[in-house]
């Protein structure tokens, strides 16, 4: 159990692809619960993937049940991903996020209301995981770091989208 | 190290940017924080350069006399103290927007702000314009604010209706939720 850093853009780490995770091993459960305990460590974070921590593995959890908004919606509390394919998505929305590889920035980023996820969990077991509203945008945005992809890559205007951190966490 | 806040007013064109930068990276400047904007025609930048041995105005301030003379630049210098510069700007409060809209006429600002200021809410950051057409221009400002915890929402929101009477202008807060990811 260990938190660890967290790397920041233009760290070139972030920009790559990981790669599937396959099988489910005691070093893998230890990056998890790394994963976990780093997550629990940024204040107000809801959400981390395996390639923030530097690790290239397709591994991301999300829990917005202690979120102010996001605990009032339907919700999976704290949900581990391994390999998360998203295969259907309906719906808009847009969402202030904050990105711990991104500290000085905040920005409106425009995401699919739900989605449908397939994964396995951290046991291993395959689950089809039906998310909404700021649970939905969590795993969107993690799901975007396992293929490289940061929210500065989904702002649409620099000006109305992308704003600078009033408050550092 | 000495570190100089930097501003610069003049009229909008290309080049204002790159000579400004240019003169600080010949006088051997780090450019720390800077932000810039267009005002009706008017371009607007600050920005918070340090320099490893530079500690005064005198010394910095001549280094734009070209662009003074040659862009019609406003140029300031001033000195900052190295405990008024704050790299991670902590505001302990609530963020929230606030957006006003209304018939543009005198004194919606400063009604606004007058309440804010009041209850100790710091704006961090403030866009006003006018929209709409010349027949009936629209006045509107985007605030962004940090409200103190403790701060009596209710009672803001009384004085903000009396606000809304008396200038007939719309006023929404919320609160700013990010997603921490």
């Amino acid at each position: 159990m260990a938190i660890l850093p967290i790397l920041k853009f233009p760290d070139p780490l972030l920009k790559e692809k990981s790669t599937p995770v396959d099988g489910v091993t005691p070093e893998l459960s230890r990056v998890i619960d790394d994963m976990l305990d780093t997550m629990h460590a940024s204040a107000g974070g809801v959400g981390i993937s395996a390639p923030q921590v530097g690790v290239l593995k397709r591994i991301v959890a999300v829990d917005v049940s202690g979120h102010k908004r996001g605990g009032q919606e339907e919700n999976h509390g704290l949900t581990v991903l391994l390999n998360p394919e998203i295969l259907a998505k309906g719906g808009r929305q847009i969402v202030r996020e904050g990105c711990m590889s991104i500290p000085a920035y905040t920005a409106n980023i425009e995401r699919a209301k739900w989605v449908l996820v397939d994964a396995l969990d951290r046991n291993g077991k395959q689950v089809i995981l039906e998310s909404v509203g700021f649970e939905a945008v969590a795993i969107q945005h993690e799901v975007d770091h396992l293929d490289g992809i940061l929210f500065l890559d989904r702002v649409t205007s620099v000006k109305t989208d992308l704003f600078r951190r009033k408050k550092y966490r | 190290m000495g570190h100089f806040s930097v501003s610069v007013v003049g009229k909008d064109r290309p080049g204002i940017v790159a000579e400004v930068s240019r003169i600080l990276f010949e006088q051997g400047c780090n450019i720390e924080d800077s932000t810039c904007t267009i005002l009706s025609g008017q371009f607007a930048m600050i920005l918070v350069v340090s320099h490893p041995a530079i500690a005064s105005v005198t010394d910095l301030s001549p280094a734009f006399d070209e662009v003074r003379s040659q862009m019609r630049l406003i140029v300031t210098v001033h000195v900052l103290k190295d405990e008024e510069v704050i790299h991670e700007k902590s505001f302990l409060g609530n963020p929230h927007i606030i957006s006003v809209y209304g018939a543009d006429r005198p004194g919606i600002v400063y009604n606004v702000t007058r309440e804010l200021a009041r209850r100790k809410v710091n704006i961090t950051d403030l866009n006003t314009q006018v929209v709409g057409t010349k027949e009936r221009p629209v006045y509107v400002m985007v605030l962004e604010v940090d409200i103190p915890e403790g701060t009596d929402m209710k009672e803001l929101e009384k004085e903000f209706e009396r606000i809304r009477k008396e200038l007939s202008v719309s006023i929404t807060v919320r609160p700013i939720e990010t997603l921490e990811l």
